[in-house]
């Protein structure tokens, strides 16, 4: 969208609509939401199947006793690596791609608030996960530790260790840069009229779990960059011998990814919700204020699913029912 | 559709009666091993009874909540023409809603606390076991006895585990789940464990003694079970720990005190022996 403003009595062609750039540039330097949410749903898609067709591996093994067709450590890499497409590649970007798709439109707004940003927020996932994917034909294979990434067994991969934790901690730049975009957006672009309380339920879940991406994030960058330097510069923080403790990981890793799970599934559930039928619950909903119950519940993403579903499946009845 | 739902209605109270007489005579379903089992330990049958309270406080609620919802949809529906109520607010329904979830979790704490508590208690503990996990097996030390030995999959099993090794692991006895050295232990002591590992974290998990806790290297911990039956029991690791963290299984002989101290005194003599 054009910020400046034409003296629109004199323009002459050149300032007309020259629609959107022609060939592949287009997808490289848009700063549409919309191309860019194409991009993240399309990218979303061929890692649904990149993590699917792992899964079918793991799967073509333990369709019957004794080992058939992978050696354990294989077989290892492959959950290794399923978990983390799937998460990273996967849900992620595919909810990202729906809230660049949706959360414009949803609040009256022109576009994100960042939208070179948001190009580079989608633009550094290709990177991330050909880096995280490269790891399969590297000296040692691919990361066998488990997503969890638990040391010390993390510590035992060979070559492709740190290219798993740098893919991390790109994803996890892509992650935070894509929740800033979002709540920027929500907080400065809603249009006239759209209050906090009068967004839709997808808005706020959205607007909620990307405070705790940002919150998570870089706790989970944080650990696995100590498991770096425990592996090549000599530190000890979860290594026994050197006063450290293997548990610390543990706490570290969930106190993030409780965040990053409980905002994936409070996302799942409210879009599943809302954005299934949108214009016809927009009607009831997304118009009205909400009344102050609901409000406690959308800050408690734990809850969110169940607190909130009963209230709002009865509210639904009682007023959508026409 | 309309008549489909009216005749779905009116078999509903006999489906769910139907349903209902099914989950009650489930002990004619006694091989169909759908829900967790009993133990032989005390901390077992604890957690199996903890277990089936837990599931039948979410069965009832569950049950009145789509009950509720299930009648609403079916009872207001547009055809039948409901008239939706325009109130938006009741703090007497959430006062209630909110009150007896609460009161629900407090109940199932009040049952489960002590039996957390039992867990951790190893005073009074008849023999003190030692065991470490390695990538990728088990040694176990009886302490105060300098006895210990290291227990791995049999080689039947670890022949046939063998990418393309050409032998049905259905003609393996066991397959999997059986070891050279079975651990050995009397029935009716209370045995205190302490778990570690050598390397990366390793888990001693059996079942059958409702005994689940992570070895970590360098780091103790420590627990205790009784067992009150004799009998063979198997496990097996239960924390991702390489590349054979499903080939190190546990087997467990429970025999009875006697026996138990005999085995061990037959075990030390050799090594005294030795020295």
């Amino acid at each position: 969208m054009s910020t400046t403003t034409h003296d629109h009595t004199q323009h002459d062609a050149s300032h007309d609509d020259h629609g959107p750039r022609k060939g592949w540039t287009r997808w490289l330097f848009t700063t549409n939401h919309k191309d860019i949410g194409t991009m993240y749903l399309v990218f979303a898609l061929i890692m649904l199947f990149i993590g699917g067709a792992m899964a079918m591996i793991i799967r073509l093994e333990l369709f019957q006793p004794g080992l058939q067709f992978v050696h354990p450590d294989f077989f290892n890499q492959m959950t290794t690596l399923h978990a983390l497409i799937m998460l990273f590649g996967m849900i992620m970007p595919a909810f990202v791609g729906f809230a660049n798709w949706m959360i414009p439109l949803m609040i009256g707004a022109p576009d994100m608030a960042l939208p070179r940003l948001n190009n580079w927020s989608f633009w550094i996932l290709p990177f991330a996960t050909g880096l995280l994917l490269s790891t399969l034909f590297m000296d040692g294979g691919a990361p066998a530790g488990g997503w969890t990434m638990y040391p010390p067994l993390m510590l035992q991969t060979g070559n492709s260790f740190p290219f798993a934790i740098f893919a991390v901690h790109l994803l996890g730049m892509s992650s935070i840069l894509g929740s800033i975009n979002i709540i920027v957006t929500i907080m400065n672009m809603r249009a006239p009229g759209m209050t906090l309380l009068k967004m839709p339920m997808f808005v706020w879940t959205w607007l909620i779990t990307a405070y705790l991406l940002i919150a998570a994030m870089p706790v989970l960058a944080g650990g696995v960059t100590m498991l770096l330097t425990d592996q090549f510069f000599g530190t000890s923080f979860f290594q026994a011998a050197g006063g450290g403790d293997p548990v610390l990981f543990q706490h570290i890793f969930w106190s993030s990814d409780t965040r990053r799970c409980t905002s994936s599934s409070c996302r799942l559930s409210a879009s599943s919700r809302r954005s299934s039928r949108p214009f016809h619950a927009s009607r009831c909903l997304a118009t009205r204020p909400w009344s102050m119950q609901q409000l406690p519940s959308a800050f408690c993403p734990s809850s969110c699913g169940l607190t909130t579903c009963l209230p709002w499946a009865c509210r639904l009845l009682a007023k959508c029912s026409s | 559709m309309h008549d489909l739902l009216t005749k779905v209605c009116r078999r509903l109270p006999a489906t769910v009666s139907t349903l209902l007489a099914l989950l009650l005579t489930s002990p004619a379903y006694a091989d169909w091993k759908l829900n967790m089992t009993r133990g032989v330990t005390s901390t077992a049958n604890e957690a199996y009874d903890l277990h089936m309270l837990g599931l039948w406080v979410s069965t009832i609620a569950g049950v009145i909540v789509f009950a509720v919802i299930i009648y609403a949809m079916v009872a207001f529906r547009k055809s039948k023409g409901a008239v939706p109520a325009t109130f938006t607010h009741s703090t007497k329904a959430e006062v209630i809603w909110t009150t007896i979830p609460a009161l629900v979790l407090v109940f199932l704490v009040y049952e489960t606390a002590p039996a957390l508590i039992r867990l951790d208690d190893t005073r009074n503990s008849g023999m003190t076991l030692k065991i470490t996990g390695y990538q990728w097996k088990w040694q176990y030390e009886y302490m105060g006895t300098d006895y210990s030995f290291f227990s791995t999959l049999t080689e039947s099993s670890n022949a046939a585990r063998q990418l393309n090794s050409g032998i049905d692991p259905a003609s393996v006895e066991h397959y999997l789940l059986d070891v050279d050295n079975p651990l050995v232990l009397p029935v009716g002591v209370k045995i205190r464990y302490l778990l570690t590992a050598n390397d990366v974290l390793h888990a001693w998990w059996v079942p059958a003694f409702g005994i689940k806790k992570d070895a970590v290297p360098g780091y103790i911990n420590e627990g205790w079970f009784k067992v009150d039956e004799p009998g063979i029991y198997r496990g097996q690791c239960a924390e991702l720990c390489g590349k054979d963290h499903g080939f190190m299984p546990i087997v467990v002989h429970a025999v009875p005190k006697d026996e138990f101290d005999a085995w061990l005194a037959s075990k030390k003599t050799p090594a005294v022996a030795a020295n």
